[in-house]
């Protein structure tokens, strides 16, 4: 018999894929009107117990219980009847639609002029959706097109749908991980409005500070298991941390005081097209120090990831130059640029800088196949493939199924990205780019990666780190520079910032 | 399982899923599959047939049938290699048609004798296959124009324009094929008698296995053979790896012109003497049959060929004694090619059943598995 107080049950389920048991045997229970934090790395199950609460998949085995009653939840549409909605991590919108547009697709107001012609009545919807959005705070202008608005706009515009749809438990799966500090804050307000409002609240997410403001109970996952359900207001954030991860974990990290040495990279006016022409890096100028970490902080899509593959030959540059250690190298080819010495972890690690159907020991030399002794008089010695690959399986604890045969496609991002990390490190190159270095890894990878970076620095090597985590930025940076529209609008030693000045920066209402 | 032994296990099960399709479509027409099976293997001088014409023997059918595989060896071989780097080679035909044309009228109608006419008709071949692979590499390159599209369109130029020629200057009135080269420029050695027996010699069978060893050499050890793999894998991570990308497109679609050369000259100039006009060889196609079979891998496809083959040069002799169409050969090719085209499909449901059986496994031993659970 079901108990009252709880709006959903989720009883012992159980879903599995092949080869991984993606929930087993977990028990949820959420309260009407509460904020319920599912909390886990990446893989441990938390996407998919909530895709079966949203009817995406059904569970193996377990029940679902929604207010008292079990349900068979076979699709979204079937959820949306119990009144639960889910905003996706990557937003679901028709981008030359208008928000109201949106919001109203698939649910339209219809009317029939003369009693006899259907018609949207997007006039009444642009109504109500404006009483909607005054309602619970959530500011939209419903006439504006989607492809026009930020992407924190775009975040209410899928809160909004759900409530349009009289949704009563509202799903979140990673609802920050693309907000600025600011822009967080306001969500955090929003979701604490949506519960004082009455409504029930399931947050995914791996951001311990964030379920510490605003959660009231939380449920730990750990590879697909329950680790416990606790209240939120009786841990820190360290306990949680060490439950999600199974150990102790270092929430800070060890940094030296930096030592700067030489100028290695002279950035000056800097001028890229993308592939459509388009100028998106426009008249950038910066310099990176031996020793020196240098940050470029920015919202998604500011030209960040063009400044580093213009820097590294990817794309072509339109104006200015970049010099290495003096040297002029925008006119070299890739491979030039690499030699002259740049190493290069790319934004996307599976595309760009991985063969996924090569081997391990193979994804490895990537960058030093051609040359001995990896090559002798073009003929390719398997023997030093091997060694190589060895010797940074064990020194990168790079993690798979058989070592150097393993094909990459079949490991872990994680290990995927200690490859390239492990790769590009030992080019011992005196410029080392990171884009994205730890974009959809779990807390122990990222430690890892972080420890390199700042292991980098104190080797003497100049490193350009540019990341959307504003955390990881403020955490390793010695210098940042804030990029806002293919401008850097500041460029200052990260002591002299504030995390929430920095945001500013970033949305262009401050500049300097 | 590695992917080498599981690539095999799925390739020996499309061609015996295939020819037990075949042999149902032959138990319908009322015949006996197994002894249409062993006509085949009787064509190609595999198995002895009940009685032989004058100065023939089984060995005479078995240098025939090596004749006849020769050009679909290059031809495979030529595929594979435009596939390594991603390239599409559907233009196989056509570069065989011009390699044959042009050796032919520059060599074959010459009176040179056999030891300068034969290596200059090799040589020729690969040059004029190897121009035309590389325009199709460079229009991709330059133009970004699609290999297949700009392959195709060539295969119909070179058809009709080189039936052009031959009907208004090269034609055989009887045959209404161009006319016959002369014996010293031919790459077969024409009814050979050795021992009181007729033998047809194909000298570019050795070239051919001298190919398929050179290509594994590259393919699996050389620095060539890596840029290829990884331009054909994944061009922007080859870009970003400083590979140029654009030189081993154009490079692949060289060499598989030339070796689609070799596939011509050993057709027209070898296993025939004359080239009919308006008609693509079909070796082109079935090529890709080839290939895929033996994915893409040159020793793969040695013996994919020597498979594929017995089907093609045997049906004669099968459809003489059982009184089949000898259409029924290119209806199980047909189905071999399909079956492992769906190589992509088989291998992802073996993958999950080892994966299942991972997880029974650990399970099991975990201690865990409770009796009647469903895995």
């Amino acid at each position: 018999m079901a108990d009252d107080q709880y709006i959903v049950e989720m009883n012992h389920i159980t879903k599995r894929f092949p080869g991984i048991v993606a929930n087993d045997d977990v028990t949820v229970k959420i309260r009407k009107g509460e904020i319920y934090a599912l909390l886990g790395e990446n893989g441990a199950g938390k996407s998919t117990l909530m895709s079966m609460l949203f009817g995406m998949y059904e569970p193996d085995e377990g029940q679902i219980i929604v207010r008292g009653k079990e349900e068979k939840i076979t699709s979204p549409s079937y959820a949306a009847g119990l009144n639960i909605g889910m905003v996706h991590q990557h937003f679901k919108l028709v981008s030359n639609y208008t928000i109201a547009e949106n919001i109203i697709l698939g649910n339209e107001p219809v009317r029939k002029a003369f009693g006899l012609f259907p018609y949207v009545d997007i006039k009444s919807a642009n109504d109500n959706i404006r009483k909607l959005s005054e309602q619970y705070g959530l500011e939209v202008n419903p006439t504006d097109v989607i492809e026009d608005v930020n992407v924190s706009t775009r975040q209410r515009v899928e809160i909004l749908k759900m409530l349009y749809r009289q949704a009563e438990i509202l799903i979140f799966d990673e609802p920050t991980a693309v907000l600025t500090p600011q822009e967080i804050d306001s969500l955090l307000k929003i979701i604490k409005n949506l519960r004082d409002g009455g409504k029930t609240i399931i947050l995914i997410t791996h951001k311990l500070e964030e379920i510490k403001r605003v959660a009231d109970r939380c449920a730990i996952l750990r590879r697909g298991k329950l680790i416990g359900v606790y209240d939120v207001p009786s841990m820190d954030t360290k306990e949680m941390a060490n439950l999600m991860v199974g150990r102790e974990v270092e929430l800070t990290l060890q940094r030296k005081p930096a030592h700067f040495g030489d100028v290695v990279l002279d950035v000056e006016n800097l001028h890229v097209e993308n592939a459509d022409h388009f100028e998106v890096v426009k008249g950038v100028s910066f310099q990176i120090h031996a020793g020196e970490i240098f940050a470029i902080a920015g919202v998604s899509g500011n030209g960040q990831t063009e400044i580093a593959d213009a820097i590294a030959g990817l794309l072509r540059t339109t104006q200015g130059s970049i010099r290495i250690l003096g040297r002029e190298i925008s006119s070299f080819t890739i491979r030039e640029r690499t030699k002259t010495g740049i190493s290069y972890i790319p934004e996307d690690r599976q595309s760009v800088g991985l063969i996924l159907d090569f081997n391990l020991a193979e994804d490895l030399a990537l960058r030093n196949y051609y040359e001995s002794p990896f090559a002798k008089k073009s003929v390719l010695q398997k023997k030093t493939f091997e060694d190589y690959g060895n010797r940074l399986i064990g020194k990168y604890d790079i993690r798979s199924a058989s070592g150097n045969d393993t094909i990459v496609r079949s490991m872990s991002g994680g290990n995927q990205q200690k490859a390239i990390v492990g790769r590009e490190i030992e080019q011992d190159a005196p410029l080392t780019i990171f884009v994205q270095p730890t974009r959809g890894l779990d807390i122990g990878a990222i430690e890892n990666i972080h420890r390199q970076i700042l292991e980098e620095r104190d080797k003497g090597k100049a490193v350009l780190l540019i990341s959307l985590e504003l955390d990881e930025v403020m955490q390793l940076a010695d210098t940042i520079g804030v990029i806002y529209n293919g401008e850097l609008r500041k460029t200052a030693p990260a002591a002299d910032f504030t995390t929430s000045e920095v945001g500013e920066y970033m949305m262009g209402v401050k500049r300097s | 399982m590695s992917y080498r032994k599981k690539y095999l296990k799925i390739a020996v099960l499309s061609v015996l899923v295939s020819l037990l399709a075949g042999a149902v479509v032959i138990l319908i027409l009322g015949k006996n599959p197994l002894s249409a099976y062993y006509n085949l293997l009787q064509g190609c001088g595999l198995a002895p047939k009940a009685k032989y014409a004058g100065g023939k023997s089984m060995f005479t059918d078995l240098s025939s049938y090596i004749d006849y595989l020769t050009p679909m060896l290059f031809a495979a071989l030529s595929y594979a290699v435009a596939m390594r780097a991603g390239l599409f080679n559907i233009g196989i035909s056509g570069q065989m048609l011009v390699a044959g044309f042009i050796s032919s009228v520059t060599i074959g109608y010459s009176t040179l004798s056999a030891p300068v006419a034969k290596p200059l008709v090799l040589l020729i071949g690969i040059v004029s296959g190897m121009a035309v692979g590389a325009l199709i590499g460079f229009f991709k390159y330059r133009f970004n124009i699609n290999e297949v599209v700009s392959s195709i369109m060539l295969n119909y130029i070179a058809e009709y324009v080189i039936s052009f020629f031959i009907h208004v200057k090269y034609v055989d009135p009887v045959s209404r094929q161009s006319r016959n080269i002369s014996d010293a420029a031919r790459l077969t050695l024409h009814q050979i008698v050795i021992g009181g027996y007729k033998y047809d010699i194909p000298i570019g069978f050795i070239l051919a296995v001298l190919a398929v060893f050179v290509l594994k050499f590259v393919f699996d050890r050389t620095v060539l053979g890596y840029e290829l793999r990884a331009v054909g894998l994944n061009p922007t991570a080859a870009r970003y790896a400083g590979i140029h990308v654009g030189r081993n497109l154009v490079l692949s679609m060289t060499i598989s012109g030339a070796l689609a050369g070799l596939a011509g000259v050993t057709y027209y100039l070898g296993y025939f003497a004359s080239i009919q006009p308006r008609v693509l060889v079909s070796t082109g196609y079935d090529a890709i049959a080839v290939g895929l079979l033996g994915n893409n891998d040159p020793v793969g496809i040695l013996a994919a060929s020597f498979l594929i083959e017995i089907i093609g040069k045997g049906s004669t002799y099968m459809s003489s004694q059982a009184g089949l169409q000898s259409e029924i050969a290119s209806v199980i090719t047909g189905l071999i090619l399909l079956a492992s085209a769906c190589n992509a499909f088989f291998m992802n449901r073996l993958d999950r059943r080892q994966a299942a059986k991972e997880e029974l496994h650990r399970k099991k031993e975990e201690g865990g598995i409770q009796k009647g659970e469903r895995v």
